[in-house]
């Protein structure tokens, strides 16, 4: 059936370019880019770049189907199919595992998604400029801890000797010092709020962009129509400011299946190992101290095209839903 | 006129930028070219002494920790002066495994390596072929290698092609052992704070009613250290794959055989081992298991060792040394003493880990080495008695004198060496600073008397020592059937242990128990034994022919 209608736009176009012509198109395209080459060569950099290091590593993914061993090399290695899947599948701590990885990104989803954008929004109701700056860089500030030394900090902190403790103690709302990082039960909510605490300020940053973005006539003639502030926030800046939320909404979705590892990995010790073993922390005991890669590739793999069926289906609905879309 | 200038200039960055890109994938082939030169040197005269052209290797050490920089100190100033070699020292930022697979699976290592020898990346280099045997190049390039190496040792580390490929470090053949058995320390040690222990009268603390009492004294006489809490017992760091002073030490400590019938036999198990672990238990449940210990890592360790926070400790003495030492400047009684320990219920006097024939790292060379000459015989010069002798005790004159015929660090050397330890590497680089290839039989000839308050701890430990061996790398490791099996347990293990601590009660603690030999079954627990069994009878007809 395509091909049927397809011939007679192709029998239309054809006699409209006249013999010749093709050269013609090339040469002037050839001119185009003798007139752009240094940008082109620039940009070719870029292209050989990530082909270096982004395309030709890819190769390397079919050691998830093979037995690797790090003193042979890839094509050495014998191909044992799926076996690598099916052992982390099969493996008991899977679900456990599964389970505090989807659990603390699903939180992460539900409480520290939409807190930026409040944040960003508030924040943009200051009249004040200098306030506004001044808050902004406070609370951006943690993001340039890295977690190495974060880590050693919120240690101290939640000791039972810790600041923490001292606070909550003064303040009657505990009746006994307690070691925070000492029980599972702890370890969610001070992943995701010390999460929320180093983070929220800079995932505003891209909000408060699109928010200066907004024209201003528009709040011009809501004001005229007598529309209150938090009335413009709501009709204006909110559904101006959508596009942006839908693309890091859909980003999010697809990272659901990462965790935060370097913060996991120091906060995680023997006492809360049920609560703090993620994908990412039993992939690295497992495949990088053990050696096992070909496991770890087998299940960074899984992870990965996990993450694009999700980044997938998120892209279809946020399309069906509000119209914007990655692709 | 200008314009093309400015093209031709944007063009060459352009071209030099390329450049830059493939820098990195060529090879420098032209330092092997001295491998053809025949080598002068002869069994009866040192390689070293022939080639004295400065040259620098690169030499691998495979912990994190160790951060020294060559040419800094006395010592290594001394040792370029006299070989021409310098040394450029790399150490992994992070995790050494991760470090040392990258290295491995690059195909390309530096000039040294030196590493554990019961990691599973010696193995793999081996097997690779990465590294020299030491063997061909001493009877290529340095025959004077046979003179000064101890033939045990190159014994016990020849693989099945017949080749040594390295030499290792604080070892011990078996004949040594005996010799210097009642004058070398262990270095595990039961530890508890002198004016604490004292002040609760020096309890026994080798029964479990006695190691109980002991803590719930202590806790009840000394609730609060500088106003933190006081923590009863302190043990090593909890990893993922267990606690080094909760299997080992413990079970050291309590004498259980590692081998019944010569059959490998499984400490885990000992009942004597479990009715310890119970007291453990025990002690959790009466809240003399502070939830820190469980949680620390070495650094807070360390402080708290600093402020003397632990009553009692399960732990390696040589690892609190600065500690021990910042706490017997601020009160000599506030130090931490060896004493006799758990044991088990017929009261047998402890077995504790000496040196063995295994040591502890080995030294390797990569097959890239810049200069295979110069490397063999810079590493004959090290395990020779002058290198030795040049690196424990430094230049004459400068760092130590020779009076009465007998070497010894001049005083304000060793001064500094017992005051601050930082300090004394910095400047001088004696004593071990440089531990690669450290022969601490031969040094113990230059050892300046230890004094308070190490003394202590290591004099407690003489004569306790016995040699494992023969059970030295009995443990399967890397992605073999038995090695996979033998790392799902050890995780296993590692989340077992703190469940057993942590039981409420015996009956919970038997269950948890229970369900954990079940799991072990089910990873093939069959192999590991096989594997441990064969390789305890290979490393026995090893030492046998090794003790020849």
């Amino acid at each position: 059936m395509d091909v049927k209608i397809q011939q007679p736009e192709q029998q239309l176009i054809e006699p409209l370019v006249k013999p010749g012509a093709k050269s013609k198109r090339f040469k002037k395209a050839a001119k185009r880019v003798n007139n752009q080459k240094y940008l082109q060569i620039m940009a070719l950099l870029g292209v050989v770049w990530m082909f270096i290091f982004n395309y030709i590593p890819m190769y390397g993914l079919i050691i998830a189907f093979k037995e690797f061993s790090i003193i042979q090399s890839i094509s050495e290695a014998p191909w044992v199919g799926l076996m690598q899947f099916k052992e982390f599948l099969q493996d008991e701590n899977f679900l456990i595992v599964l389970k505090n990885t989807l659990g603390m990104s699903l939180i992460k989803l539900i409480i520290a998604f939409p807190l930026p954008i409040i944040f960003a929004l508030l924040l943009n109701e200051l009249t004040s400029l200098k306030l506004k700056k001044a808050v902004q860089t406070i609370s951006y500030l943690p993001h340039f801890i890295s977690w190495v030394v974060l880590g050693g900090i919120l240690t101290t902190w939640l000791a039972d000797i810790g600041v923490i403790n001292d606070v909550l103690l003064g303040l009657g709302m505990i009746d006994e010092r307690t070691n925070f990082l000492a029980s599972p039960d702890n370890f969610w909510a001070i992943v995701i709020l010390s999460d929320i605490w180093k983070e929220l300020g800079w995932s505003a940053i891209i909000y408060l962009a699109a928010i200066a973005g907004v024209s201003t006539e528009l709040y011009e003639a809501a004001t005229i129509d007598g529309a209150n502030r938090f009335q413009k926030m709501w009709h204006v800046t909110l559904p101006a400011i959508m596009p942006t939320i839908a693309i890091l909404f859909i980003l999010a979705v697809s990272g659901v299946l990462n965790s935060n590892f370097d913060q996991i990995l120091i906060l995680k010790n023997s006492l809360n190992e049920s609560a703090s073993n993620v994908i990412d922390t039993y992939v690295y005991q497992l495949g990088i101290q053990n050696a096992r890669y070909s496991y770890a590739t087998a299940v960074g793999l899984m992870k990965a095209i996990i993450a694009f069926i999700l980044l997938l289906s998120a892209n279809k609905i946020m399309k069906k839903i509000n119209g914007t879309s990655l692709f | 006129m200008k314009k093309t200038w400015v093209k031709g200039f944007s063009l060459l960055l352009i071209l030099s930028l390329f450049v830059g890109l493939f820098a990195g994938c060529s090879s420098d082939k032209d330092e092997s070219a001295s491998d053809e030169k025949k080598s002068k040197a002869t069994a009866n005269e040192p390689g070293w002494k022939t080639n004295k052209d400065p040259i620098t290797f690169d030499w691998y050490v495979n912990f994190s920790w160790f951060a020294h920089k060559w040419g800094d100190d006395v010592v290594s100033k001394y040792v370029t002066d006299k070989t021409g070699v310098s040394v450029n020292f790399i150490s992994p930022a992070g995790n050494e495994a991760e470090k040392m697979n990258t290295m491995i699976a690059s195909g390309k290592l530096p000039d040294f390596i030196t590493i554990g020898w019961w990691e599973d990346a010696v193995k793999k280099m081996v097997e690779g072929e990465l590294v020299l045997p030491l063997n061909e190049l001493a009877d290529k390039y340095d025959p004077y290698f046979y003179k000064v190496s101890d033939n045990a040792k190159v014994e016990w580390y020849k693989q099945e092609d017949g080749n040594t490929y390295g030499y290792p470090n604080a070892s011990s053949s078996p004949k040594d052992f005996d010799k210097y058995k009642e004058l070398k320390p262990s270095n595990q040690t039961f530890l508890v704070r002198k004016d604490m222990y004292e002040a609760i009268g020096s309890p026994d603390m080798s029964t479990p009613e006695g190691f109980l009492g002991a803590l719930q004294a202590a806790k009840e006489k000394f609730p609060e250290v500088n106003g933190a809490p006081l923590i009863p017992f302190g043990m090593n760091e909890f990893t993922d794959v267990g606690n080094t002073s909760l299997e080992a030490y413990l079970q050291n400590f309590l004498a259980i055989p590692m081998e019944k019938d010569g059959k490998v036999y499984d400490r885990t198990e000992d009942p004597e081992y479990l009715d310890w672990l119970k007291t453990f238990r025990k002690a959790n449940e009466e809240g003399l298991l502070a939830k820190d210990i469980f949680i620390d890592k070495r650094p807070q360790m360390e402080e708290k060792i600093a402020q003397g926070r632990y009553f009692a400790m399960l732990y390696q003495r040589s690892d609190l040394a600065a500690q021990q030492h910042a706490l017997y400047q601020k009160d000599p009684n506030s130090v931490y003493i060896a004493v006799d320990g758990p044991a088990n219920s017929k009261g047998d006097a402890p077995t504790l880990a000496g040196d063995s024939i295994s040591g502890w790292t080995v030294t390797l060379i990569s097959k890239d080495v810049k200069d295979k000459e110069r490397a063999i015989q810079f590493l004959t010069y090290l395990i020779s008695e002058e290198g030795q002798k040049d690196l424990y005790l430094g230049k004459k004159g400068e760092t130590y004198d020779e009076t009465g015929g007998k070497p010894e660090f001049k005083p304000e050397v060793l001064d500094l060496l017992n005051k601050d330890r930082a300090a004394f590497d910095q400047k001088y680089g004696a004593s071990y600073k440089y531990w690669m290839l450290m022969d601490t039989n031969m040094n113990l000839q230059w050892l300046p008397p230890s004094s308070e308050p190490f003394k202590q701890m290591e004099d407690w430990t003489k004569g306790k020592t016995v040699s494992f061996a023969e059970f030295d790398g009995i443990n399967p490791t890397g992605t073999s059937a038995e090695g996979v099996a033998a790392s799902k347990i050890a995780q296993e293990w590692g989340k077992t242990l703190p469940k057993l601590l942590l039981a409420k009660s015996d009956k919970e603690f038997k269950k948890i128990f229970k369900e954990y030999k079940k799991k072990r079954d089910s990873y093939g627990y069959d192999k590991v034994v096989e594997y441990q069994q064969k390789t305890y009878k290979d490393n026995k007809a090893k030492l046998e022919s090794a003790t020849k």
